[in-house]
């Protein structure tokens, strides 16, 4: 109670309050613009900090992780970008929903289902630090390597129609994660002498590719551009009967971002594309998915933005940085002289309130950002279809070059829509891919690592108790969907040979 | 020369123009009476000897220098840089501009310095990385397209392990490897840490997994919940669980204990001739004058003396390792060909 008070009292005595509405709407604006992540919004940020006071600039940093987070799905739902790796599985229902004309109905239910995912990860950073953070203490390598499998297998389900093509894509995506440098012996693979290769290919550039560029270069083909139909500008935010249905996966969506937030490593993208797999389970609309669910916007969105305040659990207890994004907010502390780990909480007791009380205030402030926000971003995806696409290659092609000033990165975009392209005349789905890429390095350096560990000897995923669970876990996620494939096959087998008799 | 320079110094920073003028004036002082007055006021002796040098200090030819980091903001190397421009900028007379070039683990950086003109108006923060890029890759330009200009600290390597372990000493991790296999961490494949425990492994000829990671935070985790015996990482990285009792020292790999951790003995002492040496220092465009060589030089050895800066950066871990250009140019050299052999011995280069 008396921190509660304490946090009030700051709120009206220091600028921390302004600080989570600017950071927001500066992460807001970052993590829409395809190209600049979260972590890149911040570290454009941080310069600007360190004459600030240490509790706002703290809180500017963590409210602009947050706005970030969902800026993301702006573009994601509008134009098929996702603007940062997490959004990517809001990329699926929602760009479905805004071909349908509900672009309003899309980002409402995302903004709304970000800011519950906000708040109830804030609720979890503030009363489950403790246990959450002996959590992440417990993901040895096999753990990991387990979780990455786990991931994998959504493939499974999320494979389309044929699973065989769903696997293909997979490896697809598991072949571009290995360019780089290898995780254990540090030779270059693939690299072609090329430096920009060493750190290997981003997968937010190959999501942009394959969502985002291989649409447009689609798009330019076609024949005859319609004129654009007279869709409200206005967002919707879901009416009492959907947010019924909403609470669902946004429950599903909160649960998985709370655990994979505090896993260092593990971060949103994961997260949001394993609630995506379950609401998707547990729905009573399985049909609707992919093809504009609102279910399927509200788990990603939810998820994700419950790890951008959850990844904080790892940093502030053990001082160590679970993303590039906390990394960031590590060197903001560092800076003020705010060493992060166990004694931060007994010895700057306020920073950690002000910090909390930022977070607060900067999902509140998400809300009345987002609805200003949004209706501009709507009226602007309404324009005639030319500008429109000049404006999304402009933009597209600025942020992917303002990752790294390199021109390098925006032929390995092209490069990516040239290949969406190629995967939709064949049939090939683009989820799997992204999952490979995704999920690949974290799969094969980990599997290495726990080799490693036991001279070559498999039997110690089988001694790591996670990492028992989470295989099981993703072996019956498997049989379970092959199982229904195969049922539903039958069903439909049967279903034709007596419509046929 | 020295009227110009106050004058354009003074638009822009009153303190630099009082500086100067102050500094002015005692030179001419020291000029008229040289004898009567040089052996007073310590700190500027050196230059009361010599007039014409002071009016070199202050006059550094530019008035904005930008100093160009590969690492991203709040890194080790974007915190050094900064610490130096507030503590240097004052005192040169000159705005320090810290600049992130991204990409290519330094590529980027370097292909940037070396095709600047060398007027001594951008340097570059030289860590490792940069070598180990230059050898990794066939980055456009190398560190032998760069021209060393000084050291500035040693960032400590130490050896760490879980405080509830079964460790209490470095020669236990040693026997127990010895015994059976040892568990050893280090951050990335590429790294100086790597490069330190498999000179170990050598030397003291056990068997030890050295398991690299994806940077240090991973690598913490998992000394701290028992899958590994030991890391090896800068000291600054475990400070906190250091300060909170989870983590335990063992060893450094410096060539002497440090003054912060006289308790801790170094890795040679205990018998294994290795020392590593994560250096922190500015790297230049080929060809710098020796004017400006001289004034970093001197510039920079006198801001390490500072007592406000030593303890911003004793408590940052970082031990001062003052070298000037020739010492540097020799340390980089022998760096480059150990890191060099290293790896072709590991086979991550032919």
């Amino acid at each position: 109670m008396d921190a509660v008070l304490q946090g009030l009292e700051m709120l009206v005595s220091t600028p921390i309050g302004l600080a989570a509405v600017a950071g927001v709407a500066w992460g807001i604006l970052g993590g829409a613009l395809p190209g600049i992540s979260p972590s890149i919004s911040m570290a454009l940020l941080l310069p600007f900090t360190y004459g600030m006071e240490p509790n706002s600039a703290i809180v500017l940093l963590a409210s602009t992780y947050i706005g970030a987070e969902y800026g993301g799905s702006i573009p994601a739902i509008l134009i098929r970008t996702p603007g940062t790796n997490a959004a990517a599985a809001t990329v699926l229902d929602g760009y479905a929903m805004k071909q349908r004309g509900q672009g309003g109905e899309a980002l409402g239910i995302s903004l709304y289902s970000g800011v519950i995912g906000g708040f109830i990860g804030l609720l979890m950073l503030v009363l489950l630090t403790r246990p959450l953070a002996n959590l992440a203490l417990a993901f040895t390598p096999m753990s990991y390597f387990a979780l990455g499998v786990l991931g994998l297998s959504v493939i499974a389900s999320l494979a389309g129609p044929s699973i065989l093509k769903g696997l293909a894509a997979g490896l697809l995506g598991l072949m571009v994660a290995t360019v780089g440098t290898d995780p254990v012996s540090g030779v270059p693979r693939f690299t072609f002498g090329r430096p920009e290769l060493l750190d290997g290919i981003a997968p937010i550039l190959v999501m942009v590719g394959l969502f985002a560029v291989s649409e447009l270069f689609r798009q330019a083909g076609a024949r005859a551009w319609s004129a654009v139909g007279g869709e409200a500008t206005r967002i919707r935010f879901p009416g009492s009967r959907l947010r019924r249905r909403l609470v669902k996966p946004q429950l599903i969506g909160t649960s998985i971002g709370t655990v994979e937030g505090v896993i260092p490593g593990a971060g949103g993208t994961i997260a949001s594309f394993l609630s995506y797999n379950e609401a998707r389970r547990w729905s009573k609309f399985r049909d609707e998915f992919g093809k504009g669910s609102p279910e399927g916007i509200a788990a990603p969105e939810a998820a994700n933005n419950t790890v951008a305040s959850t990844a904080l659990v790892p940093l502030l207890s053990f001082g160590i940085p679970g993303s590039n994004s906390a990394a960031i907010l590590l060197g903001g502390l560092l800076v003020h002289g705010l060493l992060p780990g166990p004694r931060l909480f007994t010895e700057n007791g306020d920073a950690v309130v002000g910090l909390y009380t930022g977070l607060f205030v900067a999902n509140l402030s998400l809300l009345a950002l987002g609805s200003l926000i949004l209706p501009v971003c709507l009226w602007l995806v309404n324009r005639s279809r030319a500008l429109l696409m000049a404006f999304i290659y402009a933009l597209i092609f600025s942020g992917v070059y303002t990752i790294n000033s390199s021109l390098f990165d925006v032929g390995l975009v092209l490069a990516a829509g040239a290949a969406g392209v190629v995967m939709r005349l064949v049939g090939l789905p683009i989820l799997p891919a992204v999952l490979g890429v995704v999920l690949g390095f974290l799969v094969e350096s980990n599997y290495r690592r726990s080799l490693l560990l036991s001279a070559g000897d498999h039997s110690i995923f089988l001694e790591d108790p996670i990492a028992v669970g989470l295989l099981t876990a993703a072996a019956l996620f498997i049989a379970g969907s092959l199982g229904t494939r195969m049922w539903l096959a039958v069903r439909r087998e049967g279903a034709t040979a007596s419509a046929e008799r | 020369m020295s009227l110009s320079i106050e004058t354009r110094a003074g638009i822009r920073i009153p303190s630099v123009v009082a500086v100067g003028f102050l500094a002015l004036l005692s030179a001419c002082a020291a000029w008229a009476q040289e004898d009567s007055q040089t052996r007073e006021a310590a700190p500027g002796r050196d230059s009361m000897r010599q007039p014409h040098r002071v009016a070199q200090a202050i006059s550094y030819p530019h008035e904005v220098v930008t100093l160009l980091t590969h690492s991203s903001p709040g890194s080790g190397s974007d915190l050094f840089l900064r610490e130096l421009a507030r503590r240097l900028g004052p005192q040169m007379g000159v705005d320090f501009v810290v600049e992130h070039v991204p990409g290519g683990g330094g590529a980027r950086a370097m292909s940037r310095l070396a095709n600047a003109r060398p007027d001594g108006s951008v340097f570059y923060a030289a860590t490792p990385s940069f070598i180990f890029t230059s050898l990794l890759s066939r980055p456009a330009n190398t560190f032998r397209d760069l021209e060393p200009l000084i050291n500035v600290f040693f960032d400590q390597e130490v050896v760490y392990t879980r405080s509830d372990g079964p460790f209490e000493t470095f020669a236990q991790v040693i026997d127990s490897a010895r015994a059976g296999r040892g568990r050893w961490g280090a951050a990335s494949p590429g790294s100086l840490e790597r490069q330190a425990l498999e000179r170990l492994r050598v030397a003291a000829d056990v068997r030890a997994a050295i398991v690299t990671h994806d940077g240090g935070g991973d690598l913490i985790l998992n000394v701290l919940n028992g899958t590994l015996d030991i890391g090896v990482g800068e000291a600054q990285e475990i400070r906190s669980q250091l300060e909170s009792g989870n983590l335990r020292l063992l060893a450094v790999f410096s060539d002497a204990r440090l003054p912060e951790l006289p308790q801790i003995p170094t890795v040679r002492e205990l018998g294994y001739d290795i020392v590593v040496t994560k250096f922190r220092g500015l790297m230049g465009p080929p060809g710098l004058s020796p004017e400006i060589v001289g004034a970093w030089e001197r510039e920079v050895r006198q801001v390490l003396d500072d007592p406000e800066y030593r303890s911003s950066f004793s408590q940052a871990m970082l031990t001062p390792a003052f070298m000037g250009q020739a010492d540097f140019t020799r340390f980089i050299d022998g760096f480059a060909s150990d890191t060099e052999a290293f790896l072709r011995d590991t086979g991550v280069i032919r």
